[in-house]
């Protein structure tokens, strides 16, 4: 064959490209191996065993089936009009549907069966035992979660381009679509990872196991309800300002939660002298200024109009976060380990603006009434300083004795639940979830009793009770000052006896809140300092001068 | 304590409470590099508990452990760089090779690249897991997930191992292969803190026991000074070549022994005292004329002392 029949044939030109793309695999290989040895353990681990796991290969090996039956059983049934009709919302509905089962119910449940098989295998301990931290351990199963995502996010994409070439479907739905249903898929994992550090013996795991499935699947259902809306009216929202923006907000709302439920797990399952709950109490923080601040971004957004909704709004809503995260925070063991006390703060500044983010009981109930001092401070603030709101929303004065209601029954209540659980711990062991029960006990006694006085002495209708037999009741007190106004629940009376209360609680807690401000830091032992240098040595000082730099090389 | 040495394992004053019941209590003994100390006691002694502590997995009630001077309490990952423990169960995964089995650990302890590739090799050497590094860990016979735990145990190369009952249900020839493994690390400088109910074996590889009961520290030394310690008296056997009658006479009158039993030629005492009394005693019997064709004095196994120094009682 001539050299011009070669080329013509391509034959000259076969050898040149398997050239290039074996240098570019050349390439290519050592940083894929560089990359695999940083890889997370867990994570080289459990992608071995999936590629030889019956189960990932089956599941894998339906969804793809599913996803053939429904495009040929679709355009079967669509037949020629889908040369003209706008069928591609339909078939993405469907694709979606299959998408969303292993991603929602499949992933998740395999992250928490992962992490529980641990502990029926008896691998758990063999981690334990080894340099793995609890991050390393939750990032590698999560990594795993991701990665069985992305394979059935490929076995499904070819098919979901497909209906973007149907009529009735614009990419940026498909790509919203598949955003919402990845972000569901990695937020549900982490929430059964948390799950599956909660069970230590076989009859709660079988009851968080169900509770897991019923979840998963109410979030299948709920996938398919909010894609089939979507799908129709994506065509309108996608075009308001206001979509983006809410979109926008509950990212930053799904990444902070994502990083708590991810930060939770991985606490629950570090050693027990480990701080477990700074991490958690930054992040708190870091999720309340995020929510302030989309807050704030909207009223700014909306105008002074907007401003007392969104005193109440953050007031409520913070006013149930911190009780909440007060209740766990306040159930903490009031003991500091010796490495606790390693990491305290050490400077006088540090130990000013950092000491309620130490572990245990008190600082987490000062940790929570600081900042529901500072959220009804700023709402007082505004309340006071912008007077004339305009129409509609809470008066001025409502919102005032709505902020301080607010602060005086948060502080109350967790001060009370907090004694009673010291009070328990100096004759039984009181763990974390007992003392969160106690916290229940305490807000349900005081919802609870003045309802049953409500419905013995008056009757059925919830305004006809007198304001103070509910002046326990926070919800019952907080919704009609919302409602009625200040003049339906005798305000004044009401919030001077809810702060007394709030003071009295607050005082006498305060003796054990200064006793866990004392410890100071403790001094690294000298074996630890050693080690630590060996560790991490000094960097040898660079010379800075040429004249050091000669004597460095013995010039 | 040995001079001039720092302990690898140390126990102070531990106790480890499970509501009422007491687990350990007030237990302290040292380990020292290139040493074996066999633990022993009792089912529900308090063994696995005081070592699940020593390994990172429990947390005392009061006391302290260290390992290498770390503590156990407050420095837990310093102490996982320095020790290796082997659980009394195996922990192995699904669709795991035995190559890929000690592949994970060797990430997870931390070793990168050429020094991971070559710490699975020297371990699967020392195991003879080489010929079946490509097998499934779910199918190995017990002796091989046995060589395998092992192997995870020390892949990092620790300074302390812990081995909880690392012979259980092992063959003959897969225990004298793991005792001679066992030997191997002690003499690589590794202090070797191990359970096991077989105190043949633990006699033949202990440097020192440790006896514990009930959660308490009974015993604790070789087994010659633990022998002496809780019983002095030895088992003596002596035949004469003529007439055993004289020879009873002159023992029977000596404060030292009792239950003398003799059966024609054949004697058999206790005698208070040690090596030191025995030989002194076979002096006196030598010169006051008898004839002795043997004297014997029985040597007392770990069993003996076991069972001597404990009840059997469990909690």
């Amino acid at each position: 064959m001539s050299e011009a029949a070669a080329e013509a044939t391509g034959t000259n030109a076969l050898p040149h490209r398997e050239k290039l793309l074996a240098s570019a695999w050349q390439w290519t290989e050592p940083r894929l191996v560089a990359a695999a040895e940083w890889a997370n353990p867990i994570l080289v681990k459990e992608t071995r065993q999936a590629l030889k796991s019956r189960q990932f290969v089956a599941t894998f090996l339906i969804v793809l089936i599913a996803c053939w039956v429904v495009s040929i059983g679709g355009v079967v049934l669509i037949g020629p009009r889908i040369r003209y009709e706008a069928a591609g919302g339909v078939m993405l509905l469907v694709y979606y549907a299959v998408l969303a089962f292993p991603l929602t119910v499949i992933v998740p449940y395999s992250a928490f069966r992962s992490i529980a098989s641990e502990r029926e295998d008896n691998t758990y301990d063999l981690l334990s035992i080894s340099t793995l931290t609890p991050w390393q351990i939750i990032a590698g199963k999560l990594g795993s979660a991701l990665l069985q995502m992305l394979v059935f996010l490929s076995a499904v994409s070819p098919c979901i381009g497909f209906t973007f070439l149907l009529k009735g479907v614009d990419v940026l739905t498909v790509a919203l679509l598949i955003g919402y249903a990845a972000l569901a898929s990695l937020g549900l994992s982490a929430v059964a990872l948390l799950s599956g550090t909660l069970v230590q013996v076989r009859y709660s795991q079988v009851i968080v196991s169900v509770g897991l499935v019923v979840t998963l699947m109410g979030a299948f259902y709920g996938m398919i309800l909010f894609a089939q809306s979507f799908i129709r009216d994506s065509y309108l929202v996608l075009q308001e300002e206001e979509f983006w923006i809410v979109n926008l907000a509950l990212l930053t709302l799904y990444a902070t939660t994502f990083a708590i439920v991810s930060c939770a797990a991985a606490m629950r399952i570090s050693f027990a002298s480990e701080n477990r709950s700074t991490p958690l109490r930054r992040l708190l923080l870091l999720q309340q200024a995020c929510f302030v601040g989309w807050i704030a971004a909207i009223a700014h957004e909306e105008g002074l109009r907007s401003l007392p909704g969104a005193v109440a709004a953050t007031t409520i809503v913070l006013s149930v976060y911190w009780y909440l995260a007060g209740t766990l925070m306040t159930s903490e063991w009031p003991f500091f380990s010796r490495r606790v006390q390693r990491s305290l703060p050490a400077s006088k500044l540090g130990r000013w603006l950092l000491t309620w983010l130490n572990p245990g009981p008190g600082t987490g109930y000062m940790l929570a009434v600081s900042n529901m001092t500072g959220v009804v401070t700023v709402g007082l603030t505004i309340a006071l300083v912008f007077g004339a709101f305009g129409t509609g929303g809470p008066s001025r004065a409502d919102l005032v004795y709505f902020c301080l209601l607010s602060w005086g029954y948060v502080v109350a209540l967790l001060g009370i639940g907090a004694m009673l659980t010291r009070l328990l711990r100096k004759y039984i062991f009181v763990s974390m979830p007992a003392g969160f029960l106690m916290h229940a006990i305490v807000f349900l006694a005081a919802c609870g009793v003045p309802q049953v006085i409500h419905f013995m002495y008056y009757s059925t209708s919830f305004t006809s009770a007198s304001p103070m037999t509910h002046v326990s009741n926070p919800v019952w007190t907080l919704a009609r000052l919302i409602e009625d106004g200040a003049g339906s629940v005798d305000a004044l009376t009401l919030t001077t006896i809810v702060l007394t209360a709030a003071a009295i609680t607050l005082l006498l807690n305060l003796r054990w809140i200064a006793a866990e401000t004392q410890p100071r830091r403790a001094v690294l032992p000298e074996r630890v300092e050693f080690d630590e240098q060996q560790l991490h040595p000094e960097p040898e000082p660079k010379p800075s001068n040429p004249w050091d730099r000669e004597a460095a090389e013995g010039v | 304590m040995i001079q001039g040495r720092a302990p690898m394992i140390e126990l102070r004053r531990l106790h480890r409470y499970f509501g009422d019941t007491k687990a350990v209590q007030d237990m302290s003994f040292e380990v020292y590099s290139g040493e074996v100390l066999g633990y022993i006691g009792p089912n529900g002694a308090g063994k696995t508990t005081s070592m699940r502590i020593l390994a990172t997995l429990d947390e005392p009630t009061h006391g302290e452990a260290f390992v290498d001077g770390f503590s156990v309490i407050d420095d837990p990952d310093r102490v996982r760089r320095r020790l290796g423990f082997m659980p009394d169960y195996f922990g192995t995964y699904e669709n795991v090779s035995v190559r890929e089995y000690l592949d994970f650990f060797g990430r997870a302890y931390g070793l990168r690249g050429t020094e991971r590739l070559s710490a699975i090799d020297r371990v699967m050497e020392f195991t003879l897991l080489d010929r079946i590094q490509d097998k499934p860990t779910s199918g190995l016979s017990k002796g091989m997930k046995q060589r395998l735990c092992l192997g995870r145990t020390i892949i990092h190369d620790p300074g302390v191992l812990i081995l909880d009952e690392p012979a259980a249900g092992l063959d003959p020839r897969a225990r004298i292969e793991l005792r001679e493994m066992i030997s191997r690390l002690a003499h690589a400088g590794k202090a070797v803190l191990i359970s096991s109910h077989i105190l043949t074996e633990l006699a033949e590889i202990c440097d020192r026991v440790a006896i514990i009961e009930q959660g308490k520290l009974i015993a604790a030394g070789s087994v010659d000074e633990i022998s002496e310690a809780a019983n002095p008296t030895s088992l003596i056997r002596l035949r004469v070549l003529d007439d055993a009658g004289p020879i009873t006479r002159w023992l029977e009158e000596r404060a030292d022994i009792d239950n003398l039993v003799a059966d024609a030629d054949l004697l058999t005492f206790n005698h208070d005292g040690g090596p030191n009394d025995q030989a002194e005693l076979l002096r006196q019997i030598v010169g006051e004329g008898f004839q002795l064709v043997e004297f014997a004095s029985k040597t007392k196994s770990l069993e003996d002392v076991f069972l001597h120094v404990t009840e059997g009682r469990v909690q």
